[in-house]
């Protein structure tokens, strides 16, 4: 057949609108490789088609451009690549879409990954801060409720029906100093308020005296005065005594048994 | 919309659809949704199937688009077979009988003649006119193979023509409609 006779012939106006029978179709194609014209007159057809197809255009709704689109992304996870009918068709295919998606997957699972480390890390601090303020807070309650239960034992010590306060003046050595003895009259118990007595200067100590038959006797070293902390002090007991007194002493391992410094403050029963 | 501006050849959207560019592909439904719904819209007559099938259409296309070999013709006349083929299997596995019913209207052709729905939404083409002032008997063939999915014989006998005129009344009908594009 001649080029002319096949343009005319009809054959290509059916293969462009599908209608060729199956051999029609495959002489159609040889044609069409073999006559560049025969390949013209053919992409004419088609595109007078193609015209004629969108001046009778239906707009689908937009809906189902938007759910196409879905399907295709959901799709896209497993994409097909066939790499032989790329290469027939001399393209170089450039990196699948769908890689820079996992890529791009990835990289906001390492973004929130690490977001997630960092904000433990701050966590932990913050909790480990607050762990030991929690600590300290319940150091110093601690602390709170210890000295509160010691005046509180103080308190009944003073209040005690069977406390006996002495009271010790000062004497020349001192004369604004004081002290106040708590006697217990049932138990011969001793106590001791050294609050309006001077702190010791360092490498001294004050000790007690209680005078018995009318000598001193070591009735213990007052530990309750250094620097200005103060409490009520329990010294050493004592069933029969005349008077207390005080005296300033240079620590020892070993308290005197009589007073050698002076003595600040003293009083009688 | 959003990428109108773009305008790809067509070997640049071949090229760019093997690689799954979703971008050309949007240029792609946005060029051709409507035509390929037209296409649909006559074999099913029912606006949501046609578009249920036009989805389809275009997840095969987009699956399947190794498959095209440019060298068997333009990506149109690749994309209407799939689309009319889908379109047929639809109607024959709904078990409807849309079509031998339509056969056997006496009204068929007038609703073929008819059948430019949508025509005016496609103003700024400019070829409406001049394909409507294609010869009735043109449009029919026209309407009836490459939008309908009938065969050759069916035509024949749908236009009381002889089967070897099918072809002839084609060729003619189509270099009219040629002329008519070019004179656009």
């Amino acid at each position: 057949m001649k080029i002319k006779e096949i343009i005319s012939s009809g054959l290509l106006e059916l293969y462009a609108t599908g209608l060729a029978s199956e051999q029609e179709k495959q002489q159609v194609k040889l044609w069409a490789a073999q006559y560049p014209e025969v390949a013209n007159e053919l992409t004419q057809i088609e595109n007078s088609l193609e015209a004629y197809s969108k001046s009778y255009a239906i707009q689908p709704d937009s809906a189902v451009k938007e759910k196409l689109f879905l399907k295709i992304k959901e799709t896209a996870i497993a994409p097909v690549i066939s790499i032989n009918s790329t290469a027939d068709n001399g393209y170089v295919p450039k990196k699948s879409t769908s890689i820079s998606y996992w890529k791009i997957t990835a990289a906001a699972l390492l973004l929130l990954l690490i977001g997630s480390v960092v904000l433990n890390i701050s966590l932990f601090n913050t909790n480990n801060n607050n762990s030991s303020l929690l600590a300290s807070t319940n150091q110093q309650l601690q602390s709170i409720a210890d000295k509160n239960k010691e005046m509180e034992q103080d308190m009944l010590v003073v209040q005690s029906k069977y406390s006996m306060p002495v009271f010790l003046n000062g004497l020349e050595a001192a004369p604004d100093a004081a002290a106040k003895i708590f006697w217990m009259k049932n138990t011969g118990e001793v106590f001791i308020d050294a609050t309006n007595l001077p702190i010791t200067p360092k490498g001294k100590n004050y000790q007690l005296w209680a005078f018995v038959d009318g000598k001193p006797v070591d009735a213990g070293i007052i530990t309750s005065k250094t620097g200005d902390t103060y409490r009520i002090q329990k010294m050493k007991t004592f069933g029969k005594v005349e008077a207390f007194a005080v005296s300033l002493e240079e620590v020892k391992d070993i308290p005197n048994t009589s007073p050698q410094g002076p003595v600040l403050v003293m009083g009688k029963m | 919309m959003l990428g109108e501006e773009i305008k790809y050849s067509e070997e640049e959207l071949v090229s760019r659809l093997l690689q799954k560019d979703q971008q050309a592909f949007s240029y792609l439904y946005d060029n051709y949704a409507g035509a390929l719904n037209a296409v649909i819209y006559r074999i099913v007559e029912e606006k949501e199937l046609a578009e249920d099938i036009l989805q389809e259409a275009f997840i095969k296309i987009w699956n399947n688009f190794t498959s095209y070999d440019k060298s068997k013709g333009r990506l149109f006349t690749w994309m209407v077979n799939i689309t009319k083929n889908l379109s047929i299997d639809t109607v024959r596995s709904k078990g409807y009988k849309k079509q031998k019913k339509i056969l056997g209207d006496e009204n068929f052709v007038i609703n073929l003649q008819d059948s430019n729905i949508g025509a005016e939404r496609f103003d700024t083409i400019g070829l409406n006119k001049q394909v409507n002032n294609l010869k009735p008997e043109y449009k029919i063939i026209i309407n009836m193979a490459y939008s309908s999915g009938f065969t050759q014989d069916e035509i024949s006998k749908q236009l009381d023509l002889p089967l070897g005129t099918v072809k002839t009344r084609m060729r003619a009908a189509i270099l009219e409609l040629r002329k008519h594009i070019q004179n656009t």
